[in-house]
């Protein structure tokens, strides 16, 4: 009952967010905030009651059995994770919103996103993950088409019909694969051996699917749109959680299913990450728009994970994982300051900035600490992630893999450009008396500084992610010999 | 037949044609109307409740299965539901009970067509439901909707007319009205062969298949969007159930030496072709009636893949289950056009622009509808889409499938455009063109329809279960 009242509650509560806000403006906000605490006092509950290895908290809700069209509920040290950041970022992003326009619908939407997005981690039915995977299309579309920037209407139409175009090439790869096994049970489908040519068509049409949502190159281009025009904390959610679905679900329903197809597929993988690795690299250095350039950051971030996982082993699979957390954590403190510098200064364009750390030290520094951690500075989850995965690509595809610190590199050249441009140097004139260039209130400083502490916290102790999943990797990693 | 489903079919055509002759004693409108009718309805879904048990009458020509009994009782809530709308907007006008009189009639007809097992029976219970709706698509009266009775009526006589010359080509080449005659010479006698194919023109016509669509969105924009709610969603439907009765209970299909190959790739062309150019003429509408009225060819293409897939037995599962979802999600969408066209004489794609500021609820309720038609789950229409498509597939159709696949995701293009135009514009009709007190009353039934495509978009049961019985006494 535990994983299936994490899907419920959020979407069952969504609609008196709606209702609530005539009674009172302030009630919808505290409403989200309730459910983020629930979230994650249930997430704690589970880690705490994890018992190390192995699937756990299973529920089967039996619907139509010779379909298999079954709700089949479990997690195990990976969807924990993901879990964590869920609920880690339901509370963030409510408290980043917290003085949003039309709060009603705002949250009615955050809800209805936040269960399904519950749903897709703890699903182990191939088809209610999809049906859970493409129900949260529906909220970010209204929260894009919405709340965003000027052009957002059309990048909420492109965010919506791209990524449903690519869903519809996943849901035929579970169609092909039903038609072979006659289950959608991840469990049932693991002790099945399906024929390699099958396996190999499956693959193709599912990897376009998670590919587009991570995304990768050449299927990125939504996202920078989509970022862009989004507000900051749905940004976040983009970032933090959208995204994680294509890398978790090629995980979970590609390279534990079939581990001998994604290998044959595993040089390709790492040319696609490698590719987008430097291509988003490039991209964000050409970059004059900062919300962009931190898209494009994001790109090149999830490049990494996808070199992780194609790196096919326990050590390859652990880095992506925790690259995954990292990314979430590091790119949505970029998300919001990007946001707020935007807000402040009346521009998105790096060339229009200029010694903004003069007016405003305190949210610049924590620009400068986010940065270096997406820079990958020791101590940070971006070290700890860059450097795992670059340690499993070289073990795996040997010295080809040399490029890829130049690509860290490439990423530390065009952060510390802006920075150099953007926040230090001599204030640029016309900031001197601008009015909302101050300080951020206590409500919004407080996400900031969470996702500041949450990273250093797990770039100090990495162990306390680590070990969350490493079991269940090394058990996965067995198949892959 | 099962006495008691014939005694629903009787209650509900009476029901019908009383309703008039009431309104002659007693003046009914609104309210009074709903619940007078809703007696008949009532009665009628607790009649077929009880209808797998009693007395069998003209079994020649008309059987109650699981099939007739699930889709009667979908279909009498899907009319119930129109009934209760159609009071509601036509509240003022004259004639109301007539057309409702007509719609339950029709809804009659319906019940009869989706039961019967035999061309007579067939023709007959088809001409029960479209007769009255000749009435119907003339009902408002001015130039426009003339223009469409007009074409609506010489497209259905010329429909039942190819039927009637294929029914009596086959009469006269083997003496007999069964369905399974219709295999036996269909691949030896080439008269057979013309025979079958005039059926399927006729039928072709009834469910806006490609070639044979024109008629459709012009009859659909042209007349009251209440009645096109009837024509397109519950009349299309019941044909589509009728057709399957037809091609499965006369051709053996599964198994060794089925003669489905060589209908397959008929199948198969005309629904790729119907989908495409659904979607592809949607797409360049600007009127939302006839963004609808083009969605409802492109589904007749969905439905038609999974007769392509003939081969398999889930292909009885995606056609059931596509007409379900279709059945209400469709009518459910031109209602809410009515009522929106009603309230606030919204027409255009511009006119949308802001209304889900206006409406919140009713808006919201119309995106639902909007979403299911366009395959977004849990709605029904995603999880009919899973089985149409699985269908194809397993028939060994992969390219069918990938071309339905990016039909359905193509045609989210103009289902999020209204959704678009609704929520993300700023409003453009400042006034409503009838403001009415009782604004509320009509999301009832729309709410419900909601509820029923939601439902039927997780608890598969149902459906599937019908599906398996039919398939299985084949």
């Amino acid at each position: 009952m535990v994983l299936l009242s994490m899907i419920l509650v959020p979407v069952i509560l969504a609609p008196f967010a709606w209702l609530g806000e005539k009674l009172n403006r302030d009630f919808p906000k505290f409403l989200s905030l309730g459910v983020g605490l629930f979230l994650a006092l249930t997430t704690a509950y589970l880690i705490v009651k994890y018992p190390g290895n192995g699937f756990a908290f299973e529920e089967l809700y039996r619907i139509y059995p010779p379909f298999d069209f079954n709700l089949h509920l479990a997690i195990d040290g990976i969807s924990l994770v993901l879990l964590a950041i869920v609920a880690f970022l339901s509370i963030t992003v409510t408290l980043s919103s917290w003085n949003v326009e039309k709060p009603g619908a705002f949250f009615f939407l955050v809800l209805m996103f936040l269960g399904p997005m519950v749903g897709v981690f703890a699903s182990l039915n191939l088809l209610w993950f999809f049906i859970f995977w493409e129900f949260t299309l529906v909220p970010m579309f209204f929260h894009i088409g919405i709340w965003g920037a000027e052009n957002r209407i059309y990048a909420a139409m492109k965010f919506f019909i791209y990524t449903h175009l690519a869903s519809v090439f996943l849901l035929l790869g579970i169609i092909v694969l039903y038609l072979h096994t006659h289950t959608f049970d991840f469990l049932k489908l693991l002790e099945m051996g399906v024929d390699s040519s099958v396996a190999k068509l499956v693959w193709i049409l599912m990897f376009i699917g998670f590919a587009v949502k991570m995304p990768v190159v050449p299927f990125h281009t939504w996202l920078p749109d989509a970022h862009v025009q989004a507000p900051s904390p749905i940004s976040v959610f983009l970032a933090g959680l959208l995204l994680k679905m294509g890398a978790y679900g090629l995980l979970r329903w590609e390279i534990f299913l079939f581990p001998h197809t994604s290998k044959f597929f595993a040089p390709f993988m790492a040319f696609i990450a490698v590719l987008t690795i430097f291509y988003a690299g490039f991209r964000a250095l050409a970059e004059d728009h900062i919300k962009r350039m931190v898209a494009y950051s994001s790109i090149n971030h999830m490049g990494f994970v996808l070199l992780g996982l194609s790196a096919m082993t326990a050590a390859g699979i652990s880095a992506a994982i925790y690259e995954m957390v990292g990314h979430a954590l590091v790119i949505s403190l970029l998300f919001m300051i990007a946001g707020y510098i935007h807000h402040k200064t009346h521009t998105w364009y790096i060339s229009e900035m200029g010694g903004i750390m003069k007016k405003i030290p305190l949210l610049m520094t924590m620009f400068v600490i986010g940065v270096l951690a997406a820079v990958g500075l020791p101590g940070t989850a971006g070290f700890v992630g860059e450097l795992s995965v670059m340690l499993a690509a070289f073990d795996y595809y040997g010295w080809v893999m040399i490029i890829v610190p130049l690509a860290s590199a490439l990423g530390a050249g065009f952060f510390m450009w802006m920075l150099q441009r953007a926040v230090f140097g001599p204030l640029r004139e016309g900031f001197e008396n601008l009015q909302s260039l101050k300080e951020l209130p206590l409500v919004e400083n407080l996400p900031l500084a969470l996702y500041i502490a949450a990273f250093i916290f797990v770039g100090i102790v990495p162990s306390v992610v680590f070990n969350l999943y490493n079991p269940v990797v090394n058990m996965f990693a067995q198949l892959f010999r | 037949m099962n006495v008691n489903f014939l005694t629903a079919v009787m209650v509900l055509a009476l029901t019908g044609a009383f309703l008039p002759v009431i309104n002659r004693i007693f003046r009914i409108t609104g309210l009074a109307g709903v619940a007078i009718s809703s007696v008949g309805y009532v009665a009628g879904i607790l009649l077929i409740a009880i209808s797998d048990s009693g007395n069998e009458i003209l079994n020649n020509f008309f059987v109650t299965d699981e099939v007739s009994r699930l889709i009667g009782v979908l279909i009498i809530l899907a009319s119930w539901m129109l009934m209760s709308v159609l009071y509601w907007i036509l509240n003022k006008d004259k004639y109301v009970n007539e057309i409702i009189g007509a719609v339950l009639i029709s809804t009659a007809g319906a019940l009869l067509l989706i039961s019967s097992t035999n061309f007579v029976s067939l023709i007959i219970s088809m001409e029960l439901m479209t007769m009255p709706t000749y009435l119907m698509v003339l009902f408002v009266f001015d130039d426009r909707a003339i223009e469409a009775g007009i074409k609506y009526f010489f497209n259905g006589t010329l429909a039942v007319g190819m039927l009637l010359f294929g029914v009596s080509l086959l009469y006269a080449m083997t003496g007999s009205f069964e369905f399974s005659v219709l295999a036996q010479k269909l691949f030896k006698d080439p008269l057979v062969m013309l025979a079958a194919v005039f059926i399927l023109a006729g039928f072709g016509f009834k469910i806006t298949a490609f070639p044979f669509h024109f008629w459709g969105p012009d009859v659909y924009d042209g007349t009251c969007p209440g009645v096109a709610a009837l024509l397109t969603g519950i009349s299309k439907s019941a044909a589509f159930i009728a057709l399957m009765r037809v091609v499965f209970e006369s051709l053996p299909l599964f198994g060794e030496g089925g003669m489905s190959h060589q209908l397959t790739i008929i199948f198969a062309i005309i629904a790729a072709i119907t989908m495409t150019v659904g979607n592809l003429l949607a797409l360049a509408q600007r009127r939302v009636s006839r963004i609808l009225a083009y969605s409802s060819v492109a589904h007749a293409g969905y439905t038609l893949v999974a007769f392509a897939a003939l081969s398999t037995p889930l292909s009885v599962t995606g056609i059931l289950y596509h007409s379900v979802a279709y059945m209400f999600m469709k009518t459910a969408a031109f209602l809410c056009f009515a009522v929106l066209l009603f309230v606030w004489g919204a027409k255009t794609m511009d006119d949308y622009k802001g209304l889900g500021k206006r409406e919140p609820i009713l808006a919201a309720l119309f995106l639902v509808f909007l979403l299911s038609l366009a395959g977004v789950p849990p709605m029904a229409g995603f999880i009919s889409k899973v089985f149409v498509f699985t269908a194809a597939v397993k028939a060994g159709m992969l390219w069918l499938a990938l071309i339905g696949l990016l039909n359905s995701a193509f045609s989210v293009a103009y289902y999020i455009w209204i959704a678009k135009q609704m929520y993300l514009e700023e409003p453009t009709l400042e006034k409503p063109v009838n403001d009415r007190k009782d604004r509320n009353l009509v999301l009832i039934p729309l709410g419900l329809m909601a509820a029923i495509l939601i439902l039927f978009g997780i608890w598969v049961n149902p459906v599937l279960n019908a599906a398996g019985q039919f398939v299985s006494g084949l």
